[in-house]
């Protein structure tokens, strides 16, 4: 199953190229541009590490798509016959979701390691891990999220109005304490959005860290666990108690 | 002229079945200026600040552009869509000229970005100022000439692609240069000190111009970029747009 989504994801080459195109001009141009207008040390740095996170979630996200599509021409009949348990193809699926991701933003954050520079080989690790995790949560949470809604056009609009404020309200564009100081709303949405927690975990793992400075790193990894874990397991049992009986129909 | 206001009806009726994609666009829209901006407003250097002001108030005319933008940009993939399914078949026997069908289009797209952007320019007006009826004016036919260039824009882009996949990843190239290279985001100061090429380019960008003609009306005690050769660059590329995209469209029809 995960063979099976990875590769399904490498077909969708122009989506891959626009993806690319989105996160190279973000990088060349408005990072470069807002860098000159913001006053925080290193923000060229600081965006490129969130742009990278921001890159991980809208990938991790399209499983849903494909559950869709399926289910329009009629391949998820053909997933139900085949000689794997119910189990292995659902959690198959929630960790292709995640690994494709990864292997598509993997050039990614290289570009961004190159632009950041230094790299505490310890740190780097265990933020990889968090990042690793972040991605089966989300897709975890993409599969709970498309087999709730059972419409793709509801669930494309549901996406883009949660994308619109999940990546707003995180530390991906600004420190935590500029969302603070705006609102107390705002830092308060920040401070549990696990976008904020991954995002200042690669920071820290690649050494961007004097301006999230995150004072205990462990926090963050944990949110970020937590977050993996229920939506993992969420869009495990959703998706494995919807595929009986035609429920995904 | 009745086959032109026939299309745009039809074009009209359609842009309401996205009524749901209408609502995540504004949802985006509003948590970049509600959110966002506000954000920004706390982090600007002070140079920077001291020359705009408040970011929120810069940015609340450039989201109207975004917005005329992306919605005056569906058009095209409407018609890559009819292209790809054939539709053009029932088109061409519809009792109009094919220059009214073409210019219906593109008229039509322009028209939708003007109705989908109307809210955000009263937001804009809520939290900026009213400006006088002549001012208004200037504005309205100022964003429809940008309407209209970038409806043509787009259908242009859509008869020159043949599949979805192609219009999308165009599109994409196209927004993000031609926003991120704008003074949408950010004044043209702080583009010329990232370089002179970007500065170049988002002089002569006519999204640039929109928003910086907006900024001088309701912000005039703002040092603004705007001048009226940005008319121009707007007037040029709605006529360059709109022409190219009329004869690629009637092109295209008459090929198949």
């Amino acid at each position: 199953m995960i063979e099976r989504d990875i590769r399904l994801f490498f077909q969708y080459k122009f989506l891959i190229i626009m993806r690319a195109i989105w996160f190279v001009s973000q990088v060349l141009l408005f990072g470069v541009i807002a860098a000159n207008m913001v006053n925080v040390p290193d923000y060229f740095k600081y965006y490129v590490g969130g742009l990278s996170v921001m890159a991980l979630y809208s990938t991790a996200i399209f499983i849903g798509f494909d559950i869709y599509e399926e289910a329009e021409h009629g391949v998820f009949e053909y997933l139900l016959s085949l000689p794997v348990s119910r189990r292995q193809l659902v959690i198959g699926r929630s960790i292709g979701g995640g690994l494709r991701a990864f292997i598509y933003v993997g050039p990614l954050v290289a570009i961004s390691l190159f632009v950041i520079g230094a790299v505490n080989p310890l740190n780097f690790a265990i933020a990889l891990l968090a990042l690793f995790l972040f991605s089966f949560g989300v897709s975890g949470m993409s599969i709970a999220i498309a087999v709730l809604i059972k419409s793709s056009d509801r669930f494309d609009i549901f996406m883009g109005v949660l994308d619109a404020f999940i990546v707003r309200l995180s530390t991906t564009m600004y420190p935590l304490r500029q969302l603070q100081s705006t609102s107390q709303l705002y830092g308060f949405a920040a401070s549990l959005n696990p976008l904020s927690y991954s995002a200042d975990l690669f920071r820290w793992g690649t050494g961007v860290e004097s301006i999230i400075a995150p004072q205990n790193p462990l926090l963050p990894f944990l949110g970020v666990v937590i977050f993996f874990g229920l939506f993992t397991l969420l869009g495990v049992a959703i998706y494995e108690r919807m595929i009986e009986g035609g429920g995904w129909r | 002229m009745k086959g032109i206001i026939r299309m745009v009806e039809h074009d009209f009726r359609n842009f309401f079945r996205y009524k749901w994609w209408l609502v995540g666009l504004i949802s985006m829209n509003l948590a970049d200026l509600f959110v966002s901006a506000l954000v920004y407003n706390t982090i600007l250097k002070p140079t920077v600040s001291s020359a705009i002001g408040s970011y929120f108030n810069f940015f609340a005319p450039g989201l109207a552009v975004t917005g005329l933008f992306a919605s005056a940009f569906m058009i095209g993939r409407e018609i890559n869509m009819e292209r790809r399914r054939e539709v053009h078949h029932y088109l061409l026997s519809l009792p109009m000229t094919r220059m009214e069908l073409a210019i219906g289009r593109v008229l039509s797209g322009g028209l939708r970005g003007m109705m989908y952007m109307s809210p955000l320019l009263l937001t804009c007006f809520i939290f900026l100022g009213f400006p006088n009826i002549l001012q208004l004016l200037l504005i309205l036919a100022v964003l429809f000439l940008l309407a209209i260039g970038i409806s043509g824009l787009s259908i242009s882009i859509a008869v020159s692609t043949s599949s979805l996949e192609k219009f999308i990843t165009a599109r994409g190239a196209v927004y993000y240069v031609l926003f991120f290279c704008s003074t949408v985001f950010y004044p043209l100061t702080v583009i010329q000190s990232a370089g002179a090429a970007l500065a170049t380019l988002a002089e002569i960008n006519p999204l640039s111009g929109a928003s910086d003609m907006i900024r001088s009306i309701l912000l005039p005690k703002i040092p603004s970029s705007f001048s009226y050769l940005s008319i121009i660059y707007i007037i040029a590329f709605s006529a360059i747009f709109t022409f190219t995209a009329a004869f690629a469209y009637m092109k295209i029809l008459e090929r198949k």
